[in-house]
């Protein structure tokens, strides 16, 4: 029998929430990719998307508020044979964990980050986040939002992540089909999924979003994808992802919005410094001898510091 | 000169390479089968401030520093200035005479109070405020001046006009040459210290030559030591001693994010990385290779380790007091979730950014609570450079068998101590891993049914199981259920008692020197050697002194130290903190007051001289609490 990559804890959120088509993308994505329930692990910061992993049968953490992409990334660069989801909330990655949403781009680690983007904190009741706009006011502010918003996308080319695409949490098909590609790439994808929070953000609803989504894909001439044969083209390809990263208000553009397959991973990276790291990662090899003993040899090890006899 | 204990300060700007002259004359004194110890004392700059290098050489193990020096070598005007305290009767200073007319006034690298300071000294003296001013005041102090033109030593044999890069070689060759070490010692330094550059060696080689020339010309030098057998041995550093230990002990995975005094051992086990393995069984063994990652942040660095630990690896971090604040919330997140993770910490002067270069032991109280709630951890702590390397392969060794996190403290004055350490052993401590459950589709990670407290583990890779910072049951999902915390909560804390059992008093806490002495020195961390030291002066006067030194904090060994203090009759504390935090521990787990105190927190090493003072003036019933403040 097929494995059922949801868990058998009830789950939580509010109805109608957004988070359920995220849920449901995941699990068709692994299913269909026929993955190992023990090749997979999620890693999820906190609030209401937090919860993710509880409710997915594979291992998975659910880590502290702002900080899923470093733990993820240690659980990655430990056992690079896994695949590494990251499901956390907008506050999450875009204020308190901004830093490691950054940096993970720097590396290219090979996480698939799928960011749960309803524009507020859910969990601490509706506090605007990092991607609500200026002046916006959902029902549960008691005035306009006085910060300005941070576009995720462009944010994520910005910093170096080799994958950028959008999802809406209400059309699965395509969700789906997105983070089957970030999972079969090999570097650190990014996957913004707008999800509406009924409970608490009664601007940007299903319906909403429903009039202003539209495809990249459904332009036959849209190719966001960079190899080593049309490298030339990469600047253009690049700037393209930029200005559809800008186009909201009227249209939203869902689908992969840039794909670069030219920037080595960070663990092709690591193996140029340690040869044996992919058939050897760190969480398969032996540390000591049958009886207990160190296998390391301290003086041949660190026999630059040898005061050698006479 | 005492040629069977020699002491030596060497100074110059920061970046100048005084550490490499350190390096040759250490592994000189090494070479002709001296022990050395050495610390290095530094400004949170790069480029231009006062750094030096105290170092001490014995026939036997020198385990402590001392002043007035033997030796002072100036690299630059400054040192002469920053030093004034340090030179005593017989001390020989050497410098270039190009730096007697060099002014106090235009020394813009020594840091305003305490140019102020040697101003003040100078006046008082009546002294001109220059070099040759100070050396006066040296002279006046006992202190033997021997100006040497760097310049016209070098210029005999270097003839290109870049003498500037052989000071460090010259410094160090004079300094050699005066103490009697044969030339060839320092010889095999400078081959040592350039490696494969063929073309650098020999002029530096040249340079050595031609300052035991001069040496030899002035008959400074004085009779060569005896040669001795020598044995390999390895020079390491705290930091050093740490990395190597954290490798035999099975590290494969470390994160860190750079700050001092830490970094030094992300960069040691970096460079060792590739690892060479010990013969025997793993000969045949597939290569390995421990992965090292720089951080964005501590945060990242401590939350990596943990994802690491996940999936089986022996991971840890290492980082100083500001890192490890940031490291807090992670820190009780292991805590909660049991996660095996090692932090080593490298403890500095704070509070805040603090003295960033300086020795402290002011992270105690800290470490041993760190992070919000309550939960188990392991605190370890070493005191020299041997214990480094096998407190760290204990530290991964609890973290996996009692599944948590073990915070391991090394202060900055022993990360920068140099020390020759005999052999390693490799058979002293055992790789211990955790007790593993049956891989399988009932596996719960957080198993209540343990007497123990230790849920067996698995691992992402290979099993299926939940993590949350919340708490949780027994598979690791979400709960608030207030049965199932209690039970969590218990068997989380029955590993703290298991661990107390388990762990033999020796690692926790231990008496050295005669056990029936009536005076107890209690102390902790690098304050090991100089309280060794100096209780072996007392001894040779007929004074008897044992130290209670501690190990471990967490858990304590509460009734030992208890037992040991309540029958002394005079208990003193020695800590390089304000308060006495070890101190504090102690009352607080035992109920034991200690009456006496010596602290030091001016951010320098205790040497030998001060701590036999004080311990003098507590002894003498003068006073109860002596604040130590030597060092510049
Ligand atoms: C260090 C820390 N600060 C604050 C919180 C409280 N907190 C819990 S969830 C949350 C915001 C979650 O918002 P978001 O990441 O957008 O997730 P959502 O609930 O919207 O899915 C906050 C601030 C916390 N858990 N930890
Ligand atoms: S608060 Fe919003 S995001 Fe959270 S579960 Fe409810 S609907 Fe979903
Ligand atoms: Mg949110």
């Amino acid at each position: 029998m097929a494995h059922n990559f949801r868990s058998d804890v009830a789950i939580d959120w509010c109805p109608g929430c957004g988070d359920f088509g995220i849920i449901t993308g995941i699990t068709q994505a692994i299913t269909e990719m026929e993955l190992k329930p023990e090749e997979v692990a999620v890693v999820s910061g906190i609030g209401c998307s937090g919860k993710t992993p509880h409710y997915l049968n594979i291992a998975g953490i659910h880590t502290l508020h702002g900080r899923s992409i470093p733990f993820a990334v240690g659980v990655k660069l430990s056992n690079p044979g896994l695949k590494v989801l990251v499901t956390s909330g907008d506050g999450d990655m875009l204020s308190i964990g901004a830093g490691h949403f950054v940096a993970e781009g720097r590396r290219n680690t090979g996480l698939t980050v799928i960011l749960y983007d309803n524009e507020v904190y859910g969990l601490t009741k509706g506090q605007a986040a990092p991607t609500m706009g200026l002046g916006m006011q959902t029902k549960s502010l008691t005035k306009p939002n006085i910060f300005g918003k941070i576009n995720p996308i462009a944010l994520a080319l910005a910093s170096g992540y080799t994958f950028v695409a959008r999802g809406f949490s209400f059309d699965t098909k395509q969700l789906k089909e997105i983070i089957k590609k970030a999972l079969a790439h090999d570097g650190t994808a990014l996957i913004d999924v707008l999800q509406p929070c009924p409970t608490y953000n009664n601007i940007n609803t299903m319906e909403w979003y429903r009039k202003r989504v539209y495809k990249l894909e459904d332009d036959k001439g849209w190719n966001p994808t960079i190899t080593k044969e049309n490298e030339a083209e990469a600047i253009d390809k690049y700037q393209k992802a930029y200005v559809k990263s800008l186009e909201w208000e009227e249209r939203i553009p869902t689908g992969i919005f840039y794909e670069n397959k030219t920037i080595p991973s960070f663990t092709k990276r690591i193996a140029g410094f340690v040869p044996s790291y992919l058939s050897n990662p760190p969480a398969k090899q032996q540390v000591s001898d049958s009886n207990g003993f160190t296998i390391v040899d301290p003086v041949k090890t660190f026999k630059d510091k040898l005061v050698e006899s006479a | 000169m005492p040629e069977s204990d020699i002491s030596i300060v060497i100074g110059g700007p920061q970046g100048g390479g005084i550490d490499t002259s350190a390096t040759m004359i250490g592994r000189a004194f090494a070479y002709s089968g001296m022990n050395v110890i050495s610390v290095r004392e530094f400004h949170s700059n790069i480029k231009g401030r006062h750094s030096y290098v105290h170092l001490r050489a014995r026939k036997d193990v020198p385990r402590s520093l001392k002043f007035p020096a033997d030796l002072l070598v100036a690299l630059d005007p400054d040192t002469i200035f920053e030093h004034f305290e340090d030179v005593g009767k017989g001390t020989k200073i050497i410098y270039d005479s190009s730096f007697e007319n060099s002014d106090l006034n235009q020394a813009r690298m020594i840091m305003r109070d305490t140019s102020k300071k040697i101003k003040n000294h100078l006046e008082t003296g009546g002294y001109p405020l220059t070099v040759k001013g100070m050396l006066e005041a040296m002279k006046a102090r006992g202190g033997i001046p021997i100006a040497v033109s760097f310049d016209g030593i070098i210029s005999e044999v270097i003839k290109d006009g870049t003498n500037a890069r052989y000071y460090n070689t010259l410094g160090a060759a004079i300094t050699l040459s005066i103490v009697g070490i044969p030339e060839e010692f320092i010889i095999e330094s400078i081959k040592y210290v350039f490696g494969s550059k063929e073309k650098v060696i020999s002029p530096n080689i040249e340079v050595v030559k031609s300052a035991y020339r001069f040496s030899s010309s002035k008959s400074f030098a004085s009779t060569p030591t005896e040669k001795v057998n020598r044995i390999p041995k390895l020079m390491l550093t705290g930091n050093d001693g740490a990395a190597l230990g954290k490798l035999m002990g099975g590290l494969r995975f470390q994160t860190y994010y750079p700050i001092t005094p830490a970094s030094d051992e992300s960069s040691a086990i970096e460079e060792h990385q590739a690892m060479e393995w010990i013969g025997g069984e793993s000969s045949s063994l597939e290569k390995g290779g421990v992965t090292v990652v720089q951080t964005e942040d501590e945060i990242s660095a401590i939350t990596m380790a943990c994802g690491a630990a996940l999936t089986g690896s022996r991971s840890a971090t290492a980082t100083s007091g500001p890192g490890f604040s940031l490291m807090a919330e992670a820190i009780s997140f292991a805590g909660m979730d049991e996660i095996p993770v090692v932090v080593t910490l490298y403890q500095r002067g704070g509070p805040s950014t603090g003295l960033p270069t300086r020795n402290s032991q002011s992270d105690l109280l800290f470490a041993l609570n760190t992070g919000h709630g309550e939960f188990p951890r392991i605190v370890i702590s070493s005191g020299d450079v041997e214990e480094c390397i096998y407190d760290a392969m204990k530290a991964l060794n609890y973290a996996q068998r009692y599944q948590l996190p073990v915070i391991h403290l090394i202060d900055k004055n022993l990360a920068n101590t140099t020390q020759l350490v005999d052999s390693v052993d490799a058979k002293k401590v055992k790789v211990e891993g955790p007790a593993i459950a049956k891989s399988g589709p009932d596996f719960k990670r957080y198993d209540l049914n343990t007497k123990n407290g230790i849920s067996k583990t698995g691992y992402f890779g290979r099993d299926i199981f939940w993590m949350t910072g919340d708490e949780h049951d027994e598979l690791g999902h979400v709960t608030e259920d207030p049965d199932m915390r209690d039970s969590q909560m218990e068997k989380r804390f029955r590993k703290m008692e298991t661990a107390d059992r388990e762990i033999p008093v020796e690692d926790k806490a231990e008496i050295i020197g005669d056990k029936k002495a009536e005076t107890t020195l209690v102390t902790w961390g690098s304050q090991k050697g100089v309280a060794q030291d100096v209780a072996q002066m007392f001894a040779k006067k007929g004074v008897k002194i044992k130290i209670l030194y501690l190990k471990m904090f967490e858990p304590f060994p509460s009734d030992f130290v208890l037992e040991v203090l309540s029958k002394s009759k005079t208990v003193i504390d020695l800590e390089s903190n304000m308060l006495g935090q070890a101190a504090q521990v102690i009352r607080m787990k035992t109920g034991f007051k200690i009456e006496n105190q010596i602290v030091k927190y001016n951010g320098r090493h205790i040497t030998e001289d001060e701590l036999y003072e004080g311990i003098e003036k507590i002894m003498s019933g003068k006073t109860k609490k002596v604040v130590l403040r030597n060092g510049a």
